[in-house]
């Protein structure tokens, strides 16, 4: 069985290889995507149905490092083989679907390779045994984000958020790399088991677990690394689909699920962890009920869903285990690509992705308007949706971990998820109000503030330009043409699985798992929320995020001047660098060519000193004879 | 003389250089216009010289090849140490002494073939001017291969100015007024040098009662007066007599260091090498020192016996040596010049190991020698060379710009040479030169002349990379006009070309690369 985990990482990539050798002969490069990446999703139903449970499988042979053991094992067991059969079905899901989205882009070969490569990257992850493969995965992760954000490289904003993605993750990865290396040190060895069976040495393992942490939060997006993932969106919406669903953002949450037991006994990394996730889940969700646009707005989702993933993992009593924040990771997985390809497709119809003008767009496309509902719905967790299952699975066990002797740690994780919860609610019910509300039923509304309500929207619409530029352009360039059969295919097995996906995280011990009391409570804040929206908003015809100040709502919509503060950042940054460059020339260097001015100097006098005058010779031969006779005959010993 | 046993093989070294010195005044009394045929005899007397060295050089661990051994005071028929005379012999010959006769017959050898003149007389005038030289450059190699082996003071004096006074008329042969003032000034500091060297022998017998520079004669100083039955003094203090040792040996490095050039009694140095030709100019910067640094040798040798620890006044000469050498060469666009004043600086490296009088800095001193006799062997050469392709800017270091690429070979060779100077990696000699040399001084705690060494090491490096720098750059003019100046000038290098030079370099060249590949060759050869 061992060969099906390993052809699950390598298929990928040679796909990718090959897709970029076949990137000319569209047919080619689409067969070979599609083809390879459905096989690579039944390998992985084979893998979770009838694990292998094997965590020596061979790879490429041991390095020889000679104290440090690296074995480069791959990790075989069921929620491996689960994760690798979701992120493979999500990926060829986005395979499918972006054949019919780029059906114009001259770069398609390109791109489909790389999304390849992507996949390849985060099954490895999944699949490693062994910490080095797993930075390895998660590497490959980083570069090809870059590749895929940067997609449409004509455009500035296109290139610049790629660039910051690339370096805001690199910045994060320093401290990963710190704590994979401590972590090792501490074992002696990388691999997996022996990592988490290590013991000794308290300082390395603080070390490493809150570098892992740190590096986590960057590729996860957590505060403060948080504002990359919206400006991502200015890649194509498969990508962001890929990168957001199933993949990148969500590959923190696996990687700290296999380090849980070690996480469960050190209470210092899980605080900072349930810190950071309990500010950003609640962060997040308050400026996506502000965005203007509907990519944005899934984006800042996705960071308040990834947070409270990681949450669950901060919060939950060692003896419960990692598989809440598991499932909530496949269920996320499910919906959030739900929500992106339908983005997209509405995108394309609509030809915007800015809200306003979505607005109402989406009443008349049926089988799209169900899937977007459902997908919505998945997202504010209504039951009997995935979303409601996973996301209560993560309250339970945050409650068990606060009711268990988790302390305050616990309990902040327990209330940013009840706020979350309704704030989730409230962002995907206005959602759903500005594009299902038909626009006529708007006009004849007597607005309280019209003038004041136009002019700032306008505003804002035009500030936080629409994210995805190339598609709107795409569009206006090609007209409206009809979905191809099989991306709409898509787009419905998904929402068929948002609907019935629970079944699949019954396999694993953890997985679901909600208490009566909390359930009750969250369906009860969901419904609140939603109605408080829906009033309002007066039923859809008013956006309520307008009922916000207006300045308020345009900083908001801008992320608060972060990106300001990253740019200062980096500014500062190169301000120190330029301080050392200074130092290191004008003050460290100052002493070898002082040397070099001391030696040209003497030069020149001794070039005056000697002139051939056989006198002056003489006169310093004679002083030399002289000093070196008392020399020599005082210092005898 | 029934007292003096005589192995002739063991003196061939010396006598085939003086049988080969004899051979051209024949040859020139019989034919006076010959001209390559008293540079050929010299030449195949160096050779012989340099193979007849061979077998002494595999000697370990003390043992010598010596002759005229004096057997004792009485002859007959008692034993020969009876009177408590130890049995000395005048000539001895160990490892260290063979390598450096070697050393000093292969460069002679090289600044034969750089010498060798041409077909053609350019002036009927100097019709002697051949034969003369070869005898000279025979005087000076028989004085080097003496004074290696010498342990009287008698030869030893003899044979140090042997080595030196052919020099000074090779240097004035050649009539310019540049030759004539640096003939003039090496005369003048050589006299100055003999007398500190005569003063310091009368010294040294004062001391020791001893006519030769052996162990055992300095160790018998403390009672060299009370022993002699006859002497009127009977009570001599031991401490006198030590301070009187300390001065002969004193004075007996300021003789050597005039011919050493080290600093203070440099100032002959540059303009003797600017003055003469460039042959004569390396036979100055090779044989001579050798032959100066061989009799420093004998004398320390001695010396050591008494387990002084080290001498300050060395110490003093050499970080003096170093840097004004190392500063001055620095300022030198005269590649001559540049040449003799770092060869003042390589003389303060070459006497920093003795600070510690001791076998291992005795070693040292030899092994830094022989790296810089041979790098500045190719560096001369590829010097004598290019002077003789382009006569009268040869010396220039805008000479040697874009030498690179007109000739790699020997503008290979220049950098290895150069490098090995500096001590930097591709010179592999030269680095392991320099860190023998400072072993012993780090070993007897100096540590302030290890930094200067150091410090030293570096500026070196900035010397011996101007000229380098020169040689890997092309020449800016050199692309712009190739076509005009190429067809006249290339036959003219053709026609001036001698094999037998680029044989010498080729010769040197082969040395060094040797010993730079395997630098463990020439530590082996010193024991």
């Amino acid at each position: 069985m061992s060969w099906i985990v390993r052809m699950i990482v390598l298929l990928p990539a040679l796909a990718a290889l090959v897709g970029l050798l076949a990137r000319r002969q569209r047919a080619l490069a689409a067969a070979v995507a599609v083809a390879v990446s459905a096989y690579v999703a039944m390998l992985g139903l084979i893998q979770w149905i009838a694990p292998s449970r094997t965590a020596d499988i061979d790879t490429i042979g041991s390095l020889p490092l000679g104290d440090l053991s690296v074995p480069l094992h791959l990790l075989s067991d069921r929620v491996s083989g689960l994760v690798s059969f979701v992120v493979a079905l999500v990926v060829v899901c986005i395979q499918v679907f972006t054949v019919w989205y780029l059906r114009d882009d001259p770069r398609y070969g390109q791109f489909a390779a790389t999304v390849s490569l992507f996949a390849a990257g985060m099954l490895l992850l999944v699949q490693s045994g062994d910490l080095v493969l797993m930075l390895v995965g998660w590497e490959v992760m980083g570069w090809c984000s870059w590749l895929l954000i940067g997609h449409d490289s004509e455009r500035a904003a296109a290139r610049r958020a790629a660039y910051k993605a690339f370096i805001v993750t690199r910045v994060a990865d320093i401290a990963m790399v710190v704590g994979i290396v401590a972590l090792s040190a501490r074992a002696r060895s990388t691999d997996l088991m022996a990592v988490l069976t290590a013991t000794g040495d308290g300082t390395l393992l603080t070390i490493g677990l809150v570098g892992v942490v740190i590096g986590v939060a960057g590729k996860s997006g957590l505060v403060p690394f948080h504002d990359w993932l919206p400006d991502a969106m200015e890649g194509p919406t498969p990508a962001s689909a890929l990168i957001h669903a199933a993949t990148m953002v969500a590959a923190g949450t696996y990687v700290i699920a296999r380090l849980f037991s070690l996480y469960a006994g050190h209470d210092g990394a899980r605080t900072l962890l349930a810190v950071l996730t309990a500010v950003t889940m609640v962060y997040a969700a308050l400026l996506a009920l502000a965005q203007t646009d509907l990519k944005r707005m899934l984006a800042y989702s996705t960071l308040s869903q990834i947070a409270i993933m990681l949450s669950a993992l901060a919060a939950a009593p060692a003896e419960l285990g990692p598989g809440a924040g598991i499932s909530h990771l496949i269920g996320h997985a499910f919906f959030k690509a739900l929500l992106f390809l339908g983005a997209g497709w509405l995108a394309v119809l609509a030809g915007a992705t800015a809200l306003a003008g979505l607005r109402g767009r989406l009443r008349p496309t049926g089988g799209l308007r169900w899937s977007m509902g459902i997908g919505l719905a998945a997202l504010a967790g209504v039951p009997p949706l995935i979303g409601f299952f996973t996301k209560d699975t993560v309250i339970d066990a945050a409650l068990e971990g606060a009711t268990g002797g988790g302390g305050p740690r616990a309990w902040i994780v327990v209330v940013a998820l009840f706020v979350t919860v309704v704030l989730t609610a409230a962002y995907c019910t206005r959602a759903w109000l500005l594009l299902d509300t038909p626009v006529a039923a708007t006009g004849d509304l007597p607005d309280p503030h019209p003038a004041v309500v136009t002019e700032e929207d306008v505003a804002v619409v035009t500030a936080a330009d629409s994210a995805d530029d190339a598609e709107v352009e795409r569009v206006h360039a090609h007209g409206h043409p009809g979905i191809t059969l099989s991306a709409a295919l898509v787009v419905s097995v998904l929402a068929a699985l948002t609907v019935v996906g629970t079944l699949f995280l019954t396999s694993f011990s953890g997985g679901v798992h909600i208490g009566l009391f909390s359930a009750l409570l969250s369906i009860l804040l969901v419904a609140g929320a939603a109605y408080a929206v829906w009033s309002l908003s007066d039923r859809g015809r008013v956006d309520v995020a307008d009922r916000v100040p207006g300045r308020v709502r345009e900083s908001a919509v801008r992320g608060f001047g972060v990106d300001t503060a990253y740019v200062g950042f980096g500014r500062a940054v190169t301000a120190v660098a330029r301080l050392v460059v200074a130092l290191d020339r004008d003050v460290v260097d100052a002493y070898p060519r002082a040397t070099a001015v001391v030696a040209r100097a003497a030069g020149r006098a001794g070039e005056r000193g000697h002139r051939a005058v056989p006198s002056l010779s003489l006169l310093s031969l004679l002083v030399g004879v002289m000093v070196v006779a008392v020399l020599g005959v005082a210092a005898w010993r | 003389m029934k007292g003096l046993a005589i192995d002739y093989a063991i003196l061939l070294p010396a006598l085939l250089p003086v049988a080969g010195l004899v051979l051209v005044l024949v040859a020139d009394l019989v034919n006076p216009r010959l001209r390559r045929v008293p540079y050929a005899i010299a030449g195949l007397a160096a050779l012989g010289s340099a193979a007849a060295t061979v077998p002494g050089l595999g000697l370990g661990g003390g043992s010598t090849r010596e002759t005229f051994c004096l057997t004792g005071r009485e002859l007959a028929g008692t034993a020969p140490t009876v009177d408590g005379l130890p049995q000395v012999c005048l000539w001895q010959a160990d490892a260290l002494g063979g390598t450096l006769q070697l050393a000093a017959a292969v460069s002679a050898l090289v600044c034969i073939a750089l010498a060798w003149p041409g077909a053609h007389r350019r002036r009927p005038a100097d019709c002697t001017r051949e034969p003369v030289e070869a005898v000279l450059l025979l005087a000076a190699l028989a004085g080097t291969v003496v004074v290696a082996a010498s342990r009287d003071v008698g030869t030893w004096l003899v044979a140090l100015e042997l080595a030196t006074l052919p020099v000074i008329a090779l240097v004035a042969l050649s009539g310019r007024r540049s030759a004539v003032a640096g003939a003039t000034q090496l005369l003048v500091t050589s006299l100055v040098s003999f007398a500190l060297l005569v003063l310091g022998v009368a010294l040294w017998f004062a001391a020791t009662g001893s006519p030769f520079l052996t162990p055992d004669a300095a160790l018998a100083s403390g009672g060299a007066f009370s022993a002699a039955p006859g002497a009127p003094t009977t009570v001599v203090f031991p401490s006198v007599s030590g301070g009187v040792v300390a001065l002969a040996t004193v004075l007996v490095v300021a003789g050597v260091g005039f011919k050493l050039s080290l600093v203070p009694f440099h100032a002959w140095t540059p303009t003797a090498y600017a003055g003469s030709s460039v042959p004569v100019a390396t036979f100055l910067a090779t044989v001579s020192k050798i032959a100066a640094l061989a009799a420093l040798l004998v004398v320390l040798r001695a010396v050591a016996a008494l387990g002084t620890p080290a001498l300050l006044s060395i110490a003093l000469l050499a970080s003096l040596s170093m840097t004004l050498g190392n500063v001055m060469a620095l300022r030198q666009d005269d590649v001559v010049r540049l040449l003799a004043w770092s060869t003042v600086a390589q003389a303060g490296w070459v006497v920093l190991p003795l600070v510690s009088i001791s076998a291992l800095g005795v070693g040292a001193s030899a092994t830094y020698l022989l790296t810089y006799v041979v790098a500045t062997l190719v560096a001369f050469a590829v010097v004598a060379v290019t002077v003789r392709e382009r006569p009268g800017q040869g010396r220039s270091i805008a000479a040697y710009e874009g030498l690179w690429q007109r000739s790699p070979w020997r503008a290979g060779a220049l950098a290895l040479a150069l490098t090995s100077l500096a001590g930097l990696p591709p010179g592999v000699i030269g680095l392991v030169g320099k860190i023998t040399a400072l072993r012993p001084v780090v070993a007897e705690g100096w540590v302030w002349l290890a930094v200067v060494a150091a410090v030293n090491a570096v500026i070196g490096v900035a010397v011996y990379l101007r000229w380098l720098r020169a040689v890997i750059t092309a020449p800016a003019a050199a692309v712009g006009a190739p076509a005009g100046t190429a067809p006249t000038a290339a036959p003219v290098a053709v026609a001036r070309r001698r094999p037998v030079m680029v044989a010498g370099l080729v010769l040197a060249s082969a040395v060094l690369v040797v010993v730079s590949v395997q630098p463990d060759l020439l530590l082996r050869l010193l024991g």
